[in-house]
């Protein structure tokens, strides 16, 4: 069982570990909390569906399709909405995020209303047996692409030159205007990045679970629960957040009790800010006055 | 001349009396003009619930039938409807909308017992007529109370009929649960416990899956260790669907009862596998398949006013007491009143509404209108309507 528990762990904490990375590089960029995150999940998951059952298109360039116009999305967002009130209060964004995905997820339900929705099954993979284990289909599709998509990002991050760029801006806003980095299409750029990334996470959820407007509620909290466990800011730190997250939420559910697994997020963060606000990778800021 | 204190005093306590009067008329005929009966029905037309909501929707249906027959002794169904999306603070919201500000003759809908048992307090003391069409929950109807009429089998009535069908099936002596862990659940999961514990079984095994999970592994691996005979599923749909689909993935092949939240239709349409539901069974509340002949009428009824909509197993379940509803509405005549409508819903007996497999049977003291249910599982690949394990009608 507990091999079992493992793979299946992996599984969804690879999907955490997508959405709290999704929103750590957002948050990294702009110190911008985006609680409408989920709704952009949910939004990413929609397009394919809609791509796919009434445009007909292959499921690779439906998904093609929902990471380009989430990364629209993204570069329209922060112009539209979150440029313009800059110079207010840091929570106008939380408050602005928040709106933003209530209006993504009102859209939505005026569309499809009633119904919740199967993904049609796009890879029929039949599951592998090692033992007494099954790794799944859906499980083997997850991790792979999530795995891909870490070793992209990172490799970018920490080998190209436009890493070098996103680390200077990571580390001084101020510094890298003055080497002439452009700042606020830097930003813009990286809403576009922090929404693709959610929908990719949205695709690989829609396969699993049914659609409706309310999906990416339940991951946003797990995302949550991910960035807080790994530190808040952490890339690194977002994976092995969302991972453990997944495994903790198969090992309490299968040795303690079922009933922990839908309060196991909210139990993480309460933990880890009482014993280690600054999480697994996070570091304490010390700021001179 | 100037009046005494006594005598304004009596002329003041007149008129308060004569308010009182006027305003307990207007309690008894809000709601109603001379050509119009206003009904509330409450739904959960959108979010992850919104499935249910077809029943709201069958029920709307119904009345716009009524309406073109010519209505009801003059008057036609004037309906307002209130989206709950299954979530019990806007359903008070909903409610209080309902009964103060569009000020409606009666209540009738509800598919989420959650959201029921939240909106009771709002409406019990306002006295005005409720008829639960969908939700389950025994204590919405019970004790009975003034005007609060369940028109579908509650959870005794469901949760024996699934017991019933569990022990059918011969040999079954290790049965485990899979439940929400909500009153609703409850409804279903303790009344089949109770009738499996007069049959010498208890469950042996109980885990929980919650709203909104999307993987069922930790639960299917702790059933599949205890090598059951049987499962009770006490799920909404999404969650069964989930469940399903990880019974099969981990190798657990037991049959599972479900509760009258799901239907076979739309489990396998989610699904998309046969295999996966071929040992699910569901409780079937009507005297036929969904697509019987017996329900077509019914059917047709669904479809000519909203020609998009899918019939399951949901469609048709509050029409029932939508017929309940109308025969007690003739009944009350054109003097109609919110006491008469409730007197004359209390004189119903063994109602056959041509839809429901129970007769409907009301009493002041006794508001469970329906006491029996059938179970409906895939037999040769169909929807069929069972009497027993094995035994179809």
């Amino acid at each position: 069982m507990l091999l079992q528990l493992t793979v299946s762990g992996i599984a969804q904490g690879a999907l955490y570990a997508l959405i709290a990375l999704s929103m750590t590089v957002l948050y990294r960029a702009t110190t911008i909390v985006n609680f409408g995150h989920g709704d952009f999940v949910m939004g990413g998951a929609f397009i394919v569906y809609v791509a796919v059952i009434f445009f007909g298109l292959p499921f690779a360039l439906a998904a093609i399709a929902s990471i380009g116009l989430m990364f629209v999305l993204g570069l329209a967002v922060s112009r539209g909405f979150i440029d313009p009130i800059k110079t207010g209060p840091h929570i106008g964004f939380a408050m602005m995020s928040i709106s933003i995905g209530y209006v993504l997820r009102g859209g939505a339900r005026t569309l499809w209303g009633r119904e919740v929705l199967p993904m049609p099954r796009v890879f029929d993979i039949e599951p592998i047996f090692v033992g007494g284990v099954v790794i799944t289909g859906d499980a083997m599709i997850i991790c792979s692409t999530v795995a891909l998509l870490l070793v992209v990002f990172f490799l970018i991050f920490y080998k190209s030159q436009l890493g070098v760029i996103v680390q200077a801006v990571f580390q001084s806003e101020r510094g890298a205007t003055l080497v002439g980095i452009d700042v606020r299409g830097f930003h813009e750029t990286m809403w576009g990045v922090g929404l693709a990334m959610g929908a990719i996470g949205g695709i690989l959820i829609a396969p699993i679970s049914l659609l409706h407007p309310d999906l990416g509620a339940s991951f946003l909290i797990r995302g949550f629960a991910a960035m807080t466990l790994g530190g808040f800011g952490s890339l690194w730190g977002a994976v092995v957040g969302g991972l453990v997250l997944g495994l903790s939420e198969q090992y309490l559910g299968a040795y303690v009790s079922t009933a922990l697994i839908d309060i196991t997020a909210y139990l993480v963060i309460i933990i880890v800010l009482v014993i280690r606000p600054a999480g697994l990778f996070g570091r304490q800021v010390a700021v001179r006055v | 001349m100037s009046r005494s204190p006594n005598q304004v005093t009596s002329v003041l306590a007149g008129v308060c009396m004569l308010a009182a009067v006027g305003s307990v008329h207007a309690d008894e005929t809000t709601g109603l003009t001379d050509t119009s009966i206003k009904v509330g029905v409450m739904g959960p037309f959108t979010g992850n619930a919104s499935s249910y909501s077809k029943a709201e929707i069958g029920l709307i249906a119904y009345f716009k039938h009524i309406n073109d027959q010519g209505g009801i002794h003059g008057r036609k169904f004037e309906i307002i409807q209130e989206d709950t999306t299954c979530e019990p603070a806007k359903g008070i919201a909903g409610a209080k909308k309902l009964i103060h500000q569009d000020q409606v003759f009666y209540l009738h809908g509800n598919s989420c017992s959650g959201v029921a048992m939240a909106v009771k307090p709002t409406i019990e003391p306002t006295g005005i007529p409720w008829i639960v069409a969908h939700a389950v929950n025994q204590d919405i109807s019970k004790p009975p109370t003034k005007g609060i009429f369940h028109g579908v089998p509650a959870g005794p009535a469901y949760g024996t009929a699934m017991g019933k069908f569990v022990m059918s099936r011969p040999g079954t002596q290790r049965v485990g649960i899979i439940t929400h862990t909500n009153d609703w659940a409850k409804n279903y999961c303790e009344p089949a416990s109770e009738f499996m514990a007069t049959k010498g079984v208890k469950p042996i095994v109980e885990v929980a899956l919650e709203r909104g999970q999307t993987d069922a592994t930790a639960q299917v691996l702790k059933l599949r260790e205890a090598k059951l005979d049987f499962i009770l599923g006490c799920l909404y749909e999404a969650e069964t669907v989930v469940f399903l689909r990880d019974a099969k993935r981990y190798g657990l092949r037991v049959p599972v009862m479900g509760t009258a939240g799901t239907d076979l239709e739309n489990t396998l349409a989610r699904l998309g596998d046969k295999d996966a539901v071929k040992d699910y069974y569901v409780l079937h509340a009507y005297i036929d398949n969904v697509d019987g002949p017996k329900m077509k009428a019914w059917n047709d009824i669904v479809l000519k006013y909203y020609p998009d909509e899918t019939i399951t197993g949901f469609s048709t379940i509050s029409m029932a007491s939508g017929v309940a509803a109308v025969k007690a509405l003739e009944a009350a005549g054109r003097d109609l009143t919110r006491s008469k409508f409730i007197a004359e819903l209390d004189k119903i007996k063994d109602l056959d509404t041509g839809i429901l497999a129970c007769r409907i049977t009301w009493s002041a003291d006794d508001r469970h209108g329906c006491k029996e249910s059938a179970v409906a599982g895939f037999v040769n690949g169909k929807p069929t309507v069972l009497s027993g394990w094995n035994k179809p009608l």
